[in-house]
């Protein structure tokens, strides 16, 4: 189907690809339906793009590429109302927010966005675990990734590894 | 508002299956023991606010070209420092 988005103008997307939240997102109870968009080829930032929302969308990341130690524990509730049968399955979202500023780029590792990805069912759930807020900066976290290499350039060549399988 | 004293020990049962049990009380802080069905999600009110208020901001007015320059020069400037 054909939608309207704000930033990218009118894309064409699969409606199989459709994610959908039935209990929408925090402060947007009604979005239930979003699409995936890949930000650039090359790197590993993604819109969460609202179907029926032109104006809205989310940054997202896969936190695993930048919080090299984040691990979280899906509650049994969850994982029963998402159908989720295998932990291949699942998808994990933080969200991204944006500052004015290029070191204001933080993520949210609270409350990630979890998607089945068999049946692109999707929640944004609360993580029980104090050690995980609503804003954790990425620019930090690169920095203080083991010395010189940047958990960033880890990813793009883990990533072109895959591609050359 | 329904407005209940308790005393430390004491608990509200809330329908069929939560109890809310005072714990501890020092000075303006109250320890709470909430025993509910796992089912039912137990969270600070603040939290949640905080996450609607995060997720808000996050769907802040964002170019996609400056987070495109952004994200880019994330890992260069770094190899550069």
């Amino acid at each position: 189907m054909k939608i309207d988005t704000t930033r990218f103008g009118a894309i064409e997307i699969d409606d199989n690809s459709i994610l959908h939240t039935p209990s929408g997102l925090f402060g947007f109870d009604d979005q239930t339906k979003f699409c995936l968009i890949q930000h650039r080829p090359d790197t590993n930032f993604r819109w969460l793009q609202s179907v029926e929302k032109p104006s809205l969308a989310f940054v997202v990341i896969d936190p695993a590429d930048y919080f090299t130690n984040y691990e979280i524990e899906i509650p049994d509730v969850h994982i029963e109302a998402l159908g989720i049968d295998k932990s291949e399955d699942v998808i994990v979202l933080a969200i991204v927010t944006v500052g004015k500023r290029s070191d204001e780029i933080t993520a949210n590792l609270v409350a990630p966005v979890i998607v089945n990805s068999r049946t692109l069912l999707g929640m944004q759930i609360i993580i029980q675990d104090e050690r995980y807020g609503v804003k954790h900066r990425l620019i930090e976290n690169v920095i203080s990734q083991d010395g010189e290499r940047s958990t960033v350039e880890k990813c793009q060549v883990r990533s072109s590894a895959v591609r050359a399988d | 508002m329904l407005v209940l004293a308790r005393k430390v020990g004491q608990s509200i049962v809330i329908g069929d299956n939560v109890e809310l049990m005072v714990i501890e009380v020092r000075g303006d802080q109250v320890r709470l023991g909430i025993s509910a069905p796992k089912t039912i999600p137990v969270h600070r009110k603040e939290l949640l606010e905080q996450i609607r208020q995060e997720n808000l901001m996050a769907a802040g007015d964002v170019d996609v070209d400056a987070v495109g320059e952004r994200f880019n020069v994330l890992p260069r400037e770094k190899k550069a420092g």
